[in-house]
């Protein structure tokens, strides 16, 4: 891609969603939305609060590691939490954003990350990795998704096993299962900007840069309206990028 | 509430805990109920699931931290494992938990799918003396059917209470009376602690009891609440140690390459680094030593 990379897209893409003020939790594997986080509290959200998922609360790291809960996150932090504090939030809420990425997601943004293809005695023909946390899914006012892979495979009509709750069967489901948060309001891939209809499914917000209609419609796995065409989403700005790579990725994580 | 008896502690509280990796183990049997904390590749027991590898242990119940990696993933590849209890299993970004992955499809584990509330409702049903520990957030989703998430009579999922036999810890510094100081995150650990029957921890040094006065608000696992104390230096490699060594993404990625097939498994992984070594220092030695470890955090993302 033109002088970015697909994962810096995703990050300033995020970041733009994010409300000064917000607190958010980080999952697994979430260089993609912690970067976000941090690039947010640089441009429009300085009082944004961060959560990783080692309890870490407002790291000020010099550079990005890649494991969520490197130890080196843990240096010029304001506090180190506990699971317990983290089993607080999954009960009484507090959490305004949530992360969550899928290896299944559905057009009705529910997250699968434990197994597919199961046979008749219940064994999975490729087990995923799990998830630390479902309840988040639960209680958090927005979920932000994202996919660093889109394809038919991630992208499908019906998660096999429903690991998080996103708009469960449709419009009005989360509130009928005793869920009352918003749920999933978009997903970010390195093709588009996902958002959720009126009968919660999963539609083109915005096209990327250079990406292809007919490749958006080949590689996902659910029919998408196309009635008119796609808004291009806005490229990152000369200020977006250079605070992100001075400020939050000076080693280029995110490029490389 | 809780129909069992409160139990009577054995041996006193306050004593030496300091023992040998090989002793601190020696009590752990087949069928047990077996906690291993830290969470992903940091600060996980290495050391003490491989001990328990090289012992063949077989048939243990295992319930790992909310989200988990090397310990769990090493005990089921080397057959020490029946039934596992876990939310996630990885090695994030460096891969998938190979030995968890095919256990689980080849259904030769059962795999008990959890999540956090429901192994934190667990352990704190324990912590309280209750019966079980209601939790009102697992809603809509699969794991609320599974059997790690009961419901009550009121219908909201409320984990029974979780008692382990034993847990494994690794953390930074204790004294020899078992306090222990984590330099990064406890995480799960002193839940852990707090709900066990036998608490073990390894330490990467064992520090004077004065050193641990000199600043009693940095103990997060009191004496009283241990059993054993083993100084274990760099006994999470190849996880990290917070605050003293990062995750060795070399040894990570040579384990889950070996983790492919069983075959491999035992070739590549199990016999080089837990069946031969014949001591940790032997261990480490291996794995290119103390400095290389100390200096993988120049080298490591």
């Amino acid at each position: 891609m033109n002088g970015f990379s697909k994962d810096e897209l995703m990050t300033v893409l995020l970041a733009r969603e994010l409300r000064d003020g917000d607190l958010a939790v980080t999952g697994a594997s979430s260089l993609v939305p912690v970067a976000a986080c941090l690039l947010a509290q640089r441009l429009h959200a300085p009082n944004l609060t961060l959560i990783t998922p080692a309890g870490v609360v407002n790291p000020k790291p010099e550079r990005l590691y890649r494991s969520a809960s490197d130890g080196r996150w843990v240096e010029g932090a304001e506090a180190i939490g506990t699971a317990y504090d983290l089993f607080e939030m999954s009960e009484n809420g507090r959490l305004d954003v949530m992360f969550y990425g899928g290896v299944q997601i559905d057009r009705r943004g529910n997250i699968n990350l434990t197994g597919t293809g199961y046979d008749a005695n219940g064994h999975p023909r490729f087990r995923g990795p799990g998830l630390a946390n479902t309840s988040f899914a639960v209680v958090s006012k927005r979920i932000l998704l994202f996919s660093a892979a889109h394809t038919r495979r991630t992208f499908v009509e019906n998660v096999e096993f429903l690991t998080a709750a996103g708009h469960l069967g449709g419009r009005g489901e989360r509130e009928k299962a005793g869920i009352t948060t918003e749920g999933p309001v978009l997903c970010i891939t390195p093709l588009v900007t996902f958002e959720f209809d009126e009968e919660k499914c999963m539609q083109v917000r915005s096209i990327h840069p250079g990406v292809d209609p007919g490749e958006v419609v080949e590689n996902t796995g659910f029919p998408l309206r196309m009635t008119t065409a796609w808004p291009t989403t806005a490229l990152p700005t000369v200020e977006e990028l250079s605070l992100l790579r001075r400020f939050v990725d000076p080693t280029g994580e995110l490029s490389a | 509430m809780r129909t069992t008896s409160i139990e009577n502690r054995d041996r006193p509280a306050r004593r030496s805990k300091l023992t040998s990796l090989v002793d601190a183990l020696a009590s752990v049997e087949a069928g047990q109920l077996v906690a291993v904390g830290g969470l992903w590749f940091h600060n996980n027991p290495c050391a003490s699931v491989r001990e328990l590898a090289r012992r063949k242990i077989r048939n243990l119940r295992v319930v790992a931290a909310p989200p988990s990696s090397y310990a769990v993933d090493l005990l089921i590849g080397a057959g020490c494992v029946a039934q596992a209890t876990v939310g996630h299993v990885s090695f994030e970004h460096l891969g998938f938990a190979p030995n968890f992955r095919r256990a689980a499809q080849e259904g030769s584990v059962r795999i008990v799918d959890a999540d956090e509330a429901t192994i934190l409702g667990g352990l704190m049903a324990t912590v309280e003396h209750l019966d079980a520990h209601p939790v009102t957030s697992v809603k809509g989703t699969d794991i609320g059917r599974s059997s790690a998430a009961p419901r009550n009579d009121a219908g909201i999922v409320a984990p029974v209470a979780m008692r382990p036999d034993v847990c494994l810890l690794h953390a930074q510094e204790a004294d020899i009376y078992g306090n222990v100081r984590n330099l990064g995150t406890p995480f799960c650990d002193p839940l852990f602690a707090k709900a066990s029957k036998r608490v073990i921890v390894t330490v990467d040094r064992i520090v004077d009891n004065d050193e641990i006065r000199k600043q009693p608000n940095r103990t997060t696992i009191p004496g009283y609440l241990v059993d054993a104390v083993v100084e274990a230096p760099f006994g999470a490699h190849p996880c990290s140690s917070h605050g003293i060594h990062v995750h060795d993404d070399a040894c990570i990625s040579a384990y889950i390459k070996a983790g492919a097939n069983a075959e491999t498994w035992r070739r590549e992984y199990l016999g080089p680094y837990v069946e031969e070594p014949e001591s940790l220092e032997d261990y480490v030695a291996r794995v290119g030593g103390a400095t290389r470890i100390l200096e993988l955090s120049e080298v490591v993302r």
